[in-house]
């Protein structure tokens, strides 16, 4: 196996509030090598931008209560201090955000902004070096006339090009790791797809790792090589992505492929939502976190309301997944499902309240 | 009248400053100096200096600070109104009459100042003729002469350039007094034209008046006859460049910030033995706050209060709390009296029964402590005229110092008499900015209630109160206000000074009126023109009496309190005393020791 | 940029002639609808005793029976070419902007008025200096260590400044520093001209008093734009891009919650310059606000007209310099 770039084990991330504890990661592992990406997927408060935040410190200052160990290139960032983890950020891993807009500072140039992100980390920079890299920037992720543009300020561009602008501020110091949180959310949907494909070049082009985060497999698709599914702030399922496209393992991911509206998938023809809503992270339910919305839970006799599935191996090497179901009775269901046979709820009114249970 | 002021704003911080006192009065020892000089005279003792000189002392020197909470109408001698400019105008001006420099009534007694003597009256009390001192000077060295006298009378003839002072010259003068414009406007060449007044040399002024006025003594006082040097009056400016005959001229004036002192080298001290040039330097603080004036004084930042009306609610209550500071403290009856009139021309009031229902009906004791009560108020009244007043007689037609919560059965018996038996309702007008009006109204209503007597309050600011609403008849009586709360003071210490203004007839006017009680009493009227021919001071004093009786029985007036007040002297202030004429201690000897 | 500030100015002089217009229709009219005539307001301004020659001739010096359109017409006139003006012996010329003459004094209002102003100018700019750095320093720390003692404490006292008037804070002052322990004995202000160190002395406490009052309120506008502001994505930005902290604050959140903080400055810099009218008060402070009060008291018209005036120049000119100071920081604000 070769050295993985970043290497996350067994990292809980858990915050202390007046209701309680809100444990919003608890015990993901997972690695990512240079070049390659990973897909983090999952519904709101799953937890995959707090892990993504964790990553980059910048949980630091809050309450936040990190164990585990986050290793970035052997580097162990949660024994790290946070001066040294500041070091690390913005120069080897860096990060954009979902909403262009409002992730610039409106009253400063975009060409401050990048000039800012590049000198912080080459201190003996001079400032023309600096804005020279931030027109080489801009040009690069495909800002025209960028010697111009470089000294407007974020209002005057669109949205589409702001995220370009943050990409562009992202890698101006050829970080390793590039985490991209749903990058495309808040833009046109004609734009998404060009944001994704400069993303994808530009990792071909410096090499970098990059960890994309979003609630829409359709994304991570095409541009994953690894897929982590998060549900409840635990992983549901791990793998690479052609494994987990092909043969996904847990019914939750079959619930995120189901609601996925695809072309290619036409024996499924009718989008299926996922009952109920994501638990709370404070009262997780016991057992299986997912049990309250499963529509399989009745076929492993209760088990998944008591016990905790663990994340195990599937007869794919590297492809884990957390579910109490026999490897069998998940590629039957599967098989069902895909043919378009939706199972009938076993326990009446599940999703009812699935939700409530906090 | 002379005027008082109060100070909107005093209010606002009479809750802070109260606390204050209360956290303060313990440890407080700030008035640690160590008191007079030379030891002659009367030592510190509270209301030592109501009847003899505290801190006597000829000592030379240092800096007199007055801090005023106001500030001056004017500091033109001829164009002030105000009691306590009249008795600083003593330092810069010199008129022709003044009082004697001594404490008790023997303060009230008259001597000359510029004159050499006081008025030699002939024509059958026409003609009053005055002789200036010869060789006195002005502060640039000129020499006044009798024609400065007349022209300072004269200036104070344009109203519209100067209109705060007295009116009484354009009204006792005969000649062409009443249609002389004054001198701006004169079309004499030597602009000497009013005729009333003569100057045969130059050390000689005759005043020539169109009825006798035995009071012209009192009179000539007043700074409006005080020299001012023709060439040098600038009018409305003049305030600012006044040329000083006194001990002391301005160094600077800023227009209501401050005003600076100093030493009138022309000045000759052994001409004027009523007045003294010991500080180096005099500071007047202008419009400053009222509290902050009373931590000044009993911190030594100020040697004296302007104003002179005692110190504030918070400075009171430590001063009386503290046996060393209360006697640096005088508590003098300063001439001053507190009472509402009864509007004899406003229904009911009309009739003679239902005012003296009122003067039976009303509540002494209440408004007494309305007005802040035995020491900052006053002592309960029972005649117009205060008894530092000369012509006071002491009498009590209604009962008020006997029964002092009011006599209820007899105000009943005067409702039935004036056909009221059930009582009536009538208005109050008071100044809503002065608390103690405004408590002093409030107390009344109750009082009058409890005979059926139902008051309306009328609460107006004070700067209007005159112009346009209680000195206004025809307002008052269109809009049924039969009672008004007022004060009032002398402009000279005797029974002329005191009532005039306030009961004669004639001094009715329809807007800034005084007589607000609206006496055309015939026996009044006579009994004043009686007075006036007369040069006997002892008789005249007798007829003040009869017509403060008069006027009692007319009840349109109701005294409340011979007003008090408690003033702080700093132990430095050497030679104060209180000075029954002027109602306020005697500034013009004062000095700094120590 | 600058047709805007021409436009403003232009503006300005109409808002000063509406103003101008209230105030002499409030001191006219309003007592004239309540039954008033100016014979009776004439005799507001005659000392005591006030005989119907004495009346009139002071009505008719002050042009107070003329119709209000000419006496407005005089007033205006005034101010832009001068007056002439009969002060006793000679006409004297109150040369452009002539306030008119004060109805008590008699004398120039502009020149009265003129004088106040480096008094109020002192205490107004000393006390904001302080205010702005007290409250805005406290107000970051606070809000930087949210919910500790030292944000409890200071957003007490914070409470305490905002609900306490001056005249309470400021007597007690007095009392505490100037009396009892008298660090700072006999205040009275000294011009600076005169004598700098004299002139601070005096007004330590005046500028502690007032900017109390207002730190109190910027620290709490402080504490919560900071808050707001630090929650914004591009604070996380910021960090992400691995600024130090001390640099993400001030660059990026600092810069942003203050922007408000400065426009709100810009108003109470521009009404206190019109008068710190308690402070100037409670401290015998002889600026604007003392000004205003006096002229309130003595119903003298001028003296109103004019301190109005000059208060609402001070504020439309406070408004402008913020609009102004607001395209330059906020590169979204055009004109």
């Amino acid at each position: 196996m070769p050295d993985a770039l970043l290497e996350v084990e067994d990292l809980r991330i858990h915050f202390p509030t007046q209701d309680g504890l809100v444990k919003s990661v608890d015990g993901v592992s997972f690695r990512l090598e240079r070049g390659r990406t990973l897909g983090i997927v999952g519904e709101s408060g799953s937890g995959k931008s707090v892990t993504s935040l964790g990553i980059m410190g910048l949980h630091h200052g809050s309450r936040a209560e990190i164990t585990g160990h986050i290793r970035l290139d052997g580097e162990d960032l949660v024994a790290a201090s946070p001066a040294r983890v500041r070091e690390l950020r913005g120069s080897k891993m860096a990060m954009i955000f979902q909403d262009p807009l409002s992730s610039l500072h409106p009253y400063y140039t975009i060409g401050n902004q990048i000039i800012e992100a590049y000198r912080v980390h080459h201190p003996d920079a001079t400032k023309r070096q600096a804005r020279q890299r931030a027109v080489e920037m801009l040009d690069r992720v495909g800002i025209p006339q960028p010697s111009a543009r470089v000294d407007d300020y974020p209002h005057q561009f669109s949205g589409g090009m702001r995220q370009r602008v943050m990409i562009a501020m992202a890698l101006c110091n050829d970080p390793g790791l590039l985490i991209a949180d749903e990058p495309t959310t808040a833009l046109d949907v004609t734009v998404q797809a060009q944001i994704l494909d400069l993303i994808h070049d530009l990792q071909s082009e410096f090499g970098s790792a990059v960890i994309m985060i979003t609630h829409d497999l359709g994304v991570v698709a095409e541009l994953s090589d690894d897929i982590l599914v998060m549900y409840a702030g635990r992983a549901a399922e791990y793998g690479s992505a052609a494994d987990i496209f092909a043969s996904p393992g847990h019914p939750y991911t079959w619930g995120l492929l189901a609601s996925m509206p695809r072309m290619d998938r036409e024996r499924l023809t009718r989008l299926v939502p996922i009952p109920g809503t994501p638990p709370s992270l404070i009262r997780v339910p016991p057992g299986c976190p997912f049990h309250p919305r499963c529509r399989y839970g009745h076929l492993n006799g209760g088990r998944s309301e008591t016990e905790v599935p663990e994340l195990r191996d599937t007869e794919h090497t590297g492809h884990l997944v957390a579910c109490h179901l026999t490897a069998a009775e998940r590629a039957k269901q599967w098989a069902l499902l895909a043919a378009g046979k939706v199972p009938e709820d076993a326990r009446t009114g599940a999703g009812a309240h699935a939700g409530d249970t906090a | 009248m002379r005027r008082r002021r109060t100070f909107g704003l005093a209010a606002a911080g009479a809750a802070a400053a109260l606390m204050l006192a209360a956290c303060s009065s313990g440890g407080s020892s700030s008035s640690g100096g160590n008191g007079s000089g030379s030891g002659s005279g009367s030592s510190a003792a509270y209301n030592a200096g109501v009847t003899s000189v505290v801190n006597p002392s000829t000592h030379k020197g240092g800096t007199l600070t007055f801090d005023w909470r106001a500030a001056p109408d004017s500091f033109d001698p001829g164009n002030t109104y105000y009691a306590a400019d009249w008795d600083f105008a003593r330092f810069y001006s010199t008129a022709l009459m003044t009082f004697k420099n001594c404490p008790g009534t023997c303060g009230k007694t008259l001597v000359p100042a510029l004159a050499t003597a006081p008025g030699v009256a002939s024509n059958n009390g026409l003609t009053w003729t005055y002789h200036i001192k010869s060789g006195v000077k002005y502060e640039d060295g000129s020499t006044v002469t009798s024609k400065d006298v007349k022209y300072a009378v004269e200036r104070t003839f344009d109203r519209g350039v100067l209109p705060n002072g007295p009116n009484y010259f354009a009204n006792l003068l005969g000649g062409n007094a009443a249609k002389y414009p004054g001198p701006y406007k004169d079309k004499a060449k030597d602009k000497m034209g009013l005729t009333a007044i003569d100057t045969p040399d130059a050390t000689t002024v005759v005043f020539h008046l169109k009825a006798p006025f035995s009071d012209m003594d009192y009179l000539l006082t007043i700074p409006q006859s005080a020299p001012v040097p023709p060439a040098k009056d600038t009018g409305a400016s003049y305030q600012t460049h006044i040329v000083s005959t006194g001990p002391y001229k301005f160094q600077s004036y800023q227009l209501n910030k401050t005003a600076v002192l100093v030493p009138n080298p022309q000045w000759n001290a052994s001409m004027f033995p009523t007045v003294s040039q010991l500080p180096s330097k005099i500071v007047v603080n202008l419009n400053m706050n009222p509290n902050d004036v009373d931590n000044r004084l009993l911190a030594g930042d100020a040697q004296v209060d302007f104003a002179g009306t005692g110190v504030q609610a918070a400075a009171r209550a430590k001063i009386l709390a503290n046996p060393n500071l209360k006697s640096h403290a005088d508590d003098p009856v300063t001439g001053f009296g507190w009472f509402f009139y009864i509007d004899s021309q406003v229904a009911p009031f009309t009739n003679l029964a239902c005012r003296q229902a009122v003067e039976y009906a009303a509540n002494h004791l209440t408004l007494q402590n309305a007005y802040g009560g035995p020491v900052a108020g006053g002592d309960i009244g029972s005649t117009v005229m205060p008894p530092t007043v000369a012509g006071y007689q002491k009498f009590d037609l209604y009962e008020a110092t006997t029964k002092t919560q009011g006599d209820p059965a007899k105000a009943k018996q005067m409702l039935q008499a004036c056909g009221k038996p059930n009582g009536f309702s009538t208005g109050l007008a008071y100044r809503s900015d002065r608390p103690t009006e405004t408590q002093g109204a409030q107390a009344l209503q109750q009082s009058l209630s409890a005979v059926g007597i139902k008051l309306t309050l009328h609460g107006y600011p004070s700067s209007t109160y005159f112009s346009n609403f209680a000195g206004v008849p025809k307002y008052m009586s269109s809009h049924g206000i039969g009672l008004a709360m007022g004060g009032w003071g002398a402009d000279w210490p005797d029974g002329y000074g005191f009532l005039s203004q306030l009961v004669s007839g004639p001094s009715i006017v329809p807007a800034g009126n005084t007589n607000i009680g609206m006496l055309n009493d015939p026996v009044v009227n006579n009994l004043f023109t009686k007075a006036a021919g007369i040069t006997d001071e002892a008789q005249r004093n007798a007829i003040w009496g009869q017509i403060d009786h008069q006027v009692m029985k007319d009840a349109v007036i109701v005294p409340i309190v011979y007003a008090k007040a408690l003033i702080y002297r700093p132990p430095t202030l050497s030679n104060v005393y209180f000075n029954q004429a002027y109602q306020l201690n005697n500034y013009a000897v004062e000095g700094v020791t120590g | 940029m600058v047709t805007f500030i021409i436009r403003r100015l232009v503006g300005t002089i109409f808002l000063l002639i509406v103003v101008s217009m209230i105030t002499f229709a409030i001191f006219f009219l309003i007592p004239r609808l309540a039954g008033q005539n100016t014979y009776q307001l004439a005799a507001q301004y005659v000392g005591r005793n006030p005989t119907r020659p004495a009346v009139l001739a002071v009505e008719r010096q002050l042009g107070l029976a003329d119709p209000l359109y000419l006496q407005y017409g005089r007033f205006l006139r005034g101010i832009l070419f001068g007056a002439h003006y009969r002060s006793g012996p000679d006409v004297t010329y109150c040369p452009p902007p002539c306030f008119g003459y004060s109805f008590r004094s008699q004398l120039p209002v502009w020149p009265q008025m003129i004088s106040d102003v480096p008094v109020t100018l002192s205490l107004a700019i000393g006390a904001s200096i302080l205010w702005l750095i007290g409250g805005v320093s406290i107000g970051v720390l606070s809000a930087l260590r949210k919910g500790t003692l030292f944000d409890r404490f200071s957003m007490g006292i914070a409470l305490a400044g905002v609900s306490l008037p001056v005249f309470f804070t400021g007597l007690i002052s007095l009392e505490l520093f100037s009396y009892k322990w008298p660090l700072f004995p006999n205040v009275q202000y000294v011009p600076i001209t005169s004598n700098p160190v004299e002139w601070a002395r005096n007004l330590v406490l005046p500028w502690i008093v007032l900017a109390f009052l207002y730190a109190a309120l910027y620290a709490r506008l402080t504490r919560a734009g900071m808050l707001e502001t630090m929650s914004e994505d591009y604070i996380r930005t910021a960090r992400a891009k691995g600024l130090p902290e001390r640099k993400v604050i001030v660059k990026h959140g600092l810069r942003a919650a203050l922007t408000p903080i400065v426009t709100i400055f810009g108003m109470d810099l521009g009404l206190l310059l019109g008068g710190a009218i308690i402070t100037e008060v409670t401290f015998s402070l002889h600026g604007l606000g003392l000004f205003t009060v006096q002229a309130v008291n003595n119903q003298d018209l001028p003296e109103i007209l004019g301190v109005t005036m000059l208060a609402a120049f001070f504020i439309v000119i406070a408004n402008l310099v913020v609009d102004i100071f607001y395209a330059v920081v906020d590169p979204r604000v055009r004109f």
